[in-house]
């Protein structure tokens, strides 16, 4: 089991110039490791969305990279999601699933105890798949396979999809509400848009 | 007049309004339309498995730059409600929608059971105040025009409402 302020700040220590979508929990401590201009808060954007949301990022933006940290809950929200991933998923697309087993924004309740991520991805063909045919899952279970890890798929092409096990001891910030249409205002003017 | 709009005349009209992207969920009614743009070099076509899916993904390729229309049917515009709230209408993201309008050609022959989707569409786009055009025929194909314009305009999504099927 990975601490997940540990994982993404190992992520923010590595990532250059990609763009960073964000859901959930993610949303709370992301920001207390990374303030770039590229990254972006999907909280709120559409349950289970956040990572349909970076494949059409990654479409746009072919020349970099977009990371999308995304719950299992949402995952479960959107399974057809895999399927898109492993048909259009371009190779520039990094999902990196934190899978915690609950719904912890709304207070702990459990997932569905026998969901398989990794293997519902790879029966969805993103292994082989997305549009360059190299996509990729993996799981990482410590920080030390978390940070290899990282270190691969921030060069390698993808699409990948990660399950990365992680539970979380740090206390969390309040949700902050910030207005929906700066977020995008904000990104693309980082993007040159 | 003929009724419904050419697949050709509609592909061509899409890429002269400059859109990069086509996200659709093809139905029986843009069976044509699909199979039109998906032979189209200018256009690159995109199916995910489900609408919320094909609006998150307009929403992401319109936020790095693209141009894209979603292509849906209104039941799936009734799936994907929370995600045309939130990744269209909160964040003032102006996706171009075209809505096959279940249930239209049906009520206009007087078919009963009237197929509940068709009187729920036109209030359900209005509820969400988006601005709707009626595409029924080549002659109201400047409507998907207006449509591009007003989304242009507003930064906020609008919709072309087609009520047959693409021939």
């Amino acid at each position: 089991m990975i601490e997940r302020l540990e994982l993404l700040a190992a992520a923010a220590e590595l990532r250059t110039n990609e763009i960073v979508v964000m859901t959930m929990t993610a949303t709370l401590q992301w920001p207390q490791v990374s303030t770039s201009p590229l990254d972006f808060d999907f909280l709120a954007f559409g349950m289970g969305h956040a990572s349909n949301f970076g494949l059409g990022l990654a479409l746009a933006q072919p020349d970099r990279r977009t990371i999308v940290w995304k719950g299992d809950g949402g995952l479960l929200m959107s399974l057809g999601s895999l399927a898109t991933l492993a048909q259009h998923g371009p190779e520039n697309l990094i999902v990196i699933l934190l899978e915690n087993r609950t719904y912890e924004m709304t207070g702990g309740q459990p997932l569905p105890t026998r969901v398989d991520f990794e293997a519902l991805a790879r029966a969805a063909g993103v292994e082989g798949g997305g549009t360059g045919g190299t996509g990729t899952v993996e799981r990482w279970s410590t920080i030390v396979e978390a940070r290899h890890g990282l270190t691969r798929i921030l060069v390698e092409p993808g699409p990948h999809f990660v399950v990365a096990s992680v539970t979380n001891s740090a206390p969390l910030p309040p949700v902050a509400h910030s207005d929906h249409a700066a977020r995008v205002t904000n990104l693309r003017a980082a993007l040159g848009l | 007049m003929t009724v419904g709009v050419s697949a050709v005349a509609a592909a061509d009209r899409i890429v002269l309004l400059g859109f990069t992207d086509v996200v659709i969920i093809p139905d029986s009614e843009s069976a044509l339309l699909f199979a039109t743009i998906s032979a189209m070099d200018e256009l690159r076509v995109i199916s995910p498995t489900r609408e919320g899916e094909g609006i998150a993904i307009a929403a992401g390729l319109w936020t790095g730059g693209r141009k894209p229309l979603v292509v849906l049917q209104n039941t799936g515009l009734m799936e994907a409600g929370d995600a045309l709230r939130g990744c269209g209408i909160g964040p003032r993201i102006p996706l171009r929608l075209m809505i096959g309008w279940r249930g239209f050609a049906g009520a206009q022959a007087g078919r009963v059971p009237i197929d509940s989707a068709y009187p729920a569409t036109e209030p359900l786009l209005a509820a969400w105040n988006i601005p709707t055009w009626h595409l029924m025929s080549d002659a109201d194909l400047d409507v998907v025009d207006a449509m591009d314009d007003e989304a242009m305009r507003t930064s906020l999504p609008t919709a072309v409402l087609t009520g047959w099927a693409f021939r």
